[in-house]
């Protein structure tokens, strides 16, 4: 029971260092890609890193709040980025990439980064390091201006 | 700030003396392949970064584009008088290809690996032929890294072993042109804990010696083995080269990332392992390196930074490294200190790394990126790179040659 135990908790301990904050639908960077055009709707990719502490601390003090939450998961296709994996994505290009290389790309040096980007790929705003719940919603109010400002005629 | 400024005033002013120091005479860059346009993407990439080699006179770029819609390897080879490359062959089949590591033969004869359709493969090349390919039986097997051993090719490759990645080293018998595999082995003999990615090899003259990124203690480290008899497939315990940072956050996380080591043999006998570190963590990526050590129980030594201190400024990607029988040896990378990406060197001085140089022909406007280098016996200077005139844009493939001045 004790090694059951001591098994589960050590996996749940890995999810929380590779991966996005539970509880909300991060896809891979080319699903998310297809998916936000599909929908028209910005991008919100997170560049994180296996054992990433500022990304552990910004899952567990920001991205745990309920109105962060609302707001991201309701204006946003999210997508999470392993800026050291391998694994593969096809760009809109056609082009297939290594997500480490997504990373480079977008500068994502360290990590956290967060970028929001158009439906067709174009950069709205970024958020470099350790972000505070202040911080999220204050991006979003922001993005959220620029794509009200831009949808004007 | 003040001082800050002045320190980099004082750097600028040094940089011309490393410049005139430099120990190759660069050639014009020429095309690798004819085949190009804003549909195609060409890719130099694999595990530990071989993706160019020098057999006698002959020059060979490995790389993968899209040229007909699947990823495919290709391979072009000249003549190092000649001005251009040849046609390229088309080295893999059917399916979606990836990450083709190349290493040199004797006689202008070249051995390949690459992925194709999540499986290993492997051939050879002669001057007048290609020959038969090779599968290794299993899937979610990737990133073939190549060495050569008297007759016998060493593949390292990561393969799935049921959650994880796991190092395997495979031994491959040169019969003419016709490789057959012989034994294999985990390189760490324990279950993997975590996945175990992107190994790179050199062999000795009386051992192996293989490195490899490693998530085991909940963060990715680089990890060494070596087999010291050759006539078994047996590797001693992992040991870890890259070392844990001063900073590591107590509460969160687990320590700093590392990328993509590259190992290169020179002397005789010495091996240099460097890859990017995120040590420093503001800065993003450094290079690093460490030397082995024969004899030591630790096998890799302190690590060093390698790039100068202009590198604070950018990050620094993709890195490479090559060595001569004299003693000879360099990395490369590239980074964005002047603005544009353009393709670094340092190299081995008696009290340590140069200054970092931007290579001539490429550096300057658009992308220079992801560099992969040889060093002949001569200690010239061989460097394949992707150029980019726009961010995501079309690519072409570059090779430049640096003549080494004695």
């Amino acid at each position: 029971m004790r090694a059951i135990l001591l098994l589960v908790t050590s996996l749940l301990t890995l999810q929380v260092m590779a991966e996005p904050p539970h509880g909300y639908p991060f896809l891979p960077f080319d699903k998310a890609m297809q998916q936000a055009r599909i929908e028209n709707k910005p991008l919100f990719v997170y560049f994180g890193r296996y054992g990433c502490g500022y990304c552990e601390k910004t899952n567990k003090e920001a991205f745990s709040d309920k109105q962060v939450h609302a707001a991201y998961t309701k204006h946003y296709i999210l997508a999470y980025v392993d800026s050291e994996s391998g694994k593969r994505v096809r760009l809109p290009s056609g082009e297939q990439v290594t997500e480490r290389e997504v990373g480079t790309r977008y500068n994502a040096f360290v990590t956290p980064v967060f970028t929001f980007l158009t439906a067709d790929g174009q950069p709205l705003l970024r958020l470099v390091g350790v972000q505070r719940i202040v911080d999220l919603r204050q991006a979003d109010s922001k993005v959220q201006q620029l794509l009200t400002k831009a949808s004007k005629p | 700030m003040k001082l800050q400024i002045a320190w980099l005033g004082l750097l600028i002013a040094a940089a011309p003396l490393s410049a005139q120091a430099q120990p190759w005479k660069f050639d014009e860059p020429v095309t690798v392949t004819k085949t190009h346009n804003k549909k195609i993407f060409h890719h130099l990439e694999s595990a530990g970064r071989h993706n160019i080699a020098v057999s006698a006179d002959t020059i060979a770029v490995a790389w993968e584009d899209n040229r007909d819609g699947t990823p495919r390897i290709y391979l072009a080879r000249k003549a190092r008088s000649s001005r251009e490359f040849s046609q390229e062959v088309k080295i893999s089949g059917k399916g979606d290809a990836f990450e083709p590591s190349l290493i040199a033969l004797d006689n202008h004869q070249f051995a390949l690996a690459w992925e194709e359709d999540a499986r290993i493969h492997a051939r050879l090349v002669t001057p007048a032929k290609l020959g038969p390919v090779i599968i290794l039986g299993e899937r979610d097997a990737m990133q073939a890294s190549l060495a050569s051993h008297d007759q016998q090719l060493l593949l390292v490759y990561s393969r799935r072993d049921g959650r994880f990645g796991r190092i395997w080293m495979q031994a491959i018998e040169i019969d003419g042109q016709t490789l057959h595999p012989k034994h294999g082995c985990a390189v760490d003999a324990d279950p993997a804990q975590d996945e175990q990615l992107y190994p790179a090899v050199v062999s000795l003259a009386d051992r192996i010696i293989v490195a490899w990124e490693d998530r085991r203690p909940g963060h990715t480290i680089i990890m060494t083995a070596q087999n010291s008899d050759l006539k078994s497939c047996r590797f001693n315990s992992p040991q870890r080269i890259s070392e844990g940072s001063s900073r590591s956050n107590p509460t969160y996380g687990k320590g700093h990332g590392v990328a993509r080591v590259a190992l290169a043999q020179y002397g005789t006998g010495q091996v240099l392992a460097a890859w990017a570190d995120k040590r420093d963590f503001r800065e993003g990526y450094d290079i690093y390196s460490a030397n082995y050590r024969p004899g030591n129980k630790q096998l890799f030594g302190p690590n060093l930074k390698v790039q100068d201190s202009f590198g604070g400024i950018a990050q620094q990607w993709h890195t490479t490294v090559a060595g001569d029988p004299s003693g000879r040896l360099v990395v490369g990378w590239d980074d964005k200190r002047d603005g544009d990406a353009n393709i670094m060197l340092s190299w081995r001085e008696d009290d340590g790394w140069s200054d970092d140089v931007a290579v001539p022909g490429a550096d300057g406007t658009g992308e220079q990126n992801h560099p992969t280098i040889s060093l002949d016996r001569e200690g010239n200077l061989h460097l394949a790179w992707i150029e980019r005139t726009t961010v995501n844009g079309p690519t072409r493939l570059r090779y430049l040659f640096g003549q080494a001045i004695k």
